[in-house]
């Protein structure tokens, strides 16, 4: 339904987006993960037709919507990562302006109205200025504004940044509900692995600009099917016993977090002698040990070398 | 379109503070200043100097009342002190032997035309009574060589009063100051584009059907249409409300603040094209509306200013035209053909202007 091929964004010196390549096909949730500056921003401008890109193309349905952008424009609705409201009108009055844009007008604008609200669960706080909401709540009608049309295509662009985890749980469950009842194509952008995990079908990982690895979770995680994770929390932090601890042999991955050490080890390898060993030479106690299978997250750690909120 | 206009003005009707301040700023500005003015000649106090006889202070007064501006009024000087201080008049005239001096109770535009004019008759009477010293009898006969001359020289106008400069404290306030703040009007009105761009609801705009011309035209017309209101309704209020004298052709003074407005919301969104930042704009406004308005005479009239630098940079100025255009329909009372070139000079401008800025918004964001 929608692709892009090669897209290219230079800004002078820096390449903000390198050759990337994606294809949603129609119903699908596609995650598209990466950590702050992997250029998913710039991408997704693209894609949109906010921003011209350098080299590359975006096909709607086949057809380059590059120099006619129109037809893109009447089946996308974008979530833009800031709070693009209006902030002294009210909820209903913004969604009213947002609607007249796509030529809505009448019964079939109020009509519209109501049902995003009630989709957003601010129906009865229609009202109310968006300045009076809280950033759960704003980010809610920032979704709302971009459902007025009735796109078939969703881009979101991190819309759950900074809120509560109560209103993070609402819009992820209305994003679930719109991709699986209502068949909506959805690009869902995070850095947050857990939503990516809980809402997409299929995931790109975008690091420096460049999509390094793409498929669905099942295959994404199989990269790290021979391999294991072991997550050992200790008393107190121990640095020169974590070095010691990531040199031990088939250690592939080792990442310190405070008090407890996660190691990315191949299936198999005996660990936990050399764990104990060590531990009591350096006088340490270990508190839990966890083995896991690999995680989302585990495998952007395996593939950049970085965390997701590095 | 009509959907970015209209959201304008639900905008204006939920924050209108600032457009409603600068209405009621040029209302409480001219009226109260221009409580002290009136339409006929200015009175003004003239107290003499103790080295005067009253002979000679009258004389003065006789040669000071040739004008129609201003009535001058010999009186002791305690009287003319207590008129100044209790605000009936804004400034007094001593009267010294060969030199004057301006007593001021607070500031007056009318105060640049009076010492203009005191300066003009202190230099000729002077200037003659140095040559009475030379050449004897010399005022009785340049008098009666005016009172019979041998040429007569008599200018018509097409339309209106001969072109002599007419000074209309009243009409140069209202003018002056209507013309001042609604610039304020206009280019706040216009930094909702910048503010747009800032938190993102242009952005959402563009992926819209709307076409970008359609967003810029909805933003510009309203602040047209609200610069030009705020004119209009200042003008209709002190014309019907404060009896105001605007001359017959009230419907020229309207065409005249529709392409002055024209011109100021094409450079508001030259300024806004070249300046990108609220913050940044916040503090440039105020220096173009003020430097435009002193410059271009909305504080005093321009035709007292003698700077050739200045009233260089005066004719780059659409507040320099609007001004001019007012002031010829409603003080000298000319039409349409007396004001044609500064309507054309404005709706150039604004054109150039306009199309400058939006070729630099577009690249800008091509960029």
């Amino acid at each position: 339904m929608l692709e892009t091929q090669q897209l290219t964004k230079k800004f002078k010196d820096t390449i903000a987006v390198d050759d990337v390549s994606l294809v949603l096909r129609q119903g699908e949730s596609v995650g598209l993960l990466g950590p702050n500056g992997a250029g998913k921003s710039t991408a997704i401008a693209m894609i949109s037709t906010l921003m011209k890109p350098s080299s590359g193309d975006v096909k709607l349905n086949g057809k380059s919507v590059l120099k006619k952008p129109g037809e893109m424009r009447r089946v996308l609705g974008v979530v833009p990562q800031k709070i693009a409201l209006y902030e002294e009108l009210s909820a209903y009055e913004n969604l009213k302006f947002f609607g007249r844009l796509y030529g809505l007008s009448g019964n079939e604008l109020e009509q519209r109205i109501d049902y995003v609200l009630e989709l957003v669960g601010l129906a009865d706080r229609k009202k109310e200025l968006v300045k009076n909401y809280s950033g759960g709540m704003q980010r809610r009608v920032n979704l709302a504004a971009a459902m007025m049309h009735e796109p078939e295509v969703l881009i979101m662009d991190e819309p759950t940044v900074g809120i509560d985890p109560q209103s993070r749980n609402h819009l992820l469950e209305t994003i679930r509900k719109l991709n699986q009842d209502e068949g909506m194509t959805v690009l869902y952008t995070s850095h947050y692995m857990e939503e990516v995990e809980k809402l997409c079908d299929r995931v790109y990982i975008m690091d420096h600009g460049k999509v390094i690895a793409e498929g669905t979770k099942e295959e994404l995680k199989a990269i790290l099917s021979d391999q294991e994770t072991v997550l050992i929390d200790f008393d107190q932090n121990y640095p020169e016993l974590f070095t010691k601890l990531s040199e031990i042999e088939g250690v592939q991955q080792a990442t310190a977090e405070e008090h407890s050490l996660k190691l990315i080890i191949p299936k198999g390898t005996r660990l936990l002698a050399a764990l104990f060993h060590e531990a009591e030479r350096y006088g340490a106690q270990v508190v839990n040990v966890n083995v896991q299978t690999p995680t989302l997250e585990d495998v952007f750690l395996r593939l950049t070398g970085r965390k997701l909120r590095d | 379109m009509k959907a970015v206009f209209l959201l304008q003005w639900r905008r204006f009707y939920r924050k209108p503070l600032l457009v409603l301040a600068m209405f009621g700023l040029t209302v409480i500005f001219v009226s109260v200043t221009a409580a002290g003015g009136q339409s006929g000649p200015q009175m003004i106090p003239v107290y003499a100097d103790k080295s005067m006889n009253n002979q000679q202070a009258q004389t003065w007064i006789e040669r000071l009342n040739g004008g129609e501006q201003f009535q001058f009024e010999l009186m002791s000087e305690s009287e003319a002190r207590s008129y100044v201080a209790e605000g009936d008049v804004s400034q007094a005239v001593n009267l010294l032997e060969a030199d004057y001096r301006l007593l001021v109770g607070r500031e007056d535009p009318a105060r640049f035309a009076l010492d203009s004019f005191l300066r003009r008759i202190y230099s000729e009477e002077l200037r003659l009574e140095n040559a009475e010293q030379t050449t004897p009898g010399i005022r009785s006969e340049m008098e009666s060589a005016l009172s019979e001359p041998a040429l007569t020289l008599s200018v018509e106008s097409l339309q209106g009063e001969e072109d002599s400069f007419q000074y209309n404290g009243q009409l140069q306030l209202l003018f002056g100051m209507t013309l001042f703040f609604v610039i304020y009007t206009i280019m706040f009105s216009l930094v909702r584009i910048v503010d747009e761009k800032r938190t993102g609801t242009w952005s959402r705009m563009i992926i819209s059907p709307v076409r970008k011309w359609q967003m810029y035209l909805g933003h510009l017309g309203y602040s047209f249409l609200i610069g030009f209101s705020q004119i209009t309704l200042i003008f209709l209020l002190f014309r019907f409300a404060f009896g105001f004298e605007l001359g017959d052709r009230f419907w020229l003074l309207i065409a005249i603040a529709a392409c002055y407005t024209f011109s100021i919301v094409a450079l508001g969104l030259l300024i806004i094209s070249l300046i990108t930042k609220p913050q940044q704009l916040g503090a440039v406004i105020p220096i173009v509306a003020t430097g435009m308005a002193m410059v271009g005479g909305a504080f005093w009239p321009i035709e007292l200013v003698t700077n050739e630098i200045l009233l260089a940079v005066s004719k780059a100025l659409p507040i320099t035209y609007g001004l001019q255009a007012l002031t010829s329909v409603a003080v000298y009372g000319n039409g349409l053909q007396a004001v044609a070139i500064p309507l054309l000079l404005l709706l150039g401008f604004g054109s150039i202007c306009m199309a400058i800025a939006i070729r630099l918004m577009e690249w800008r964001s091509a960029s």
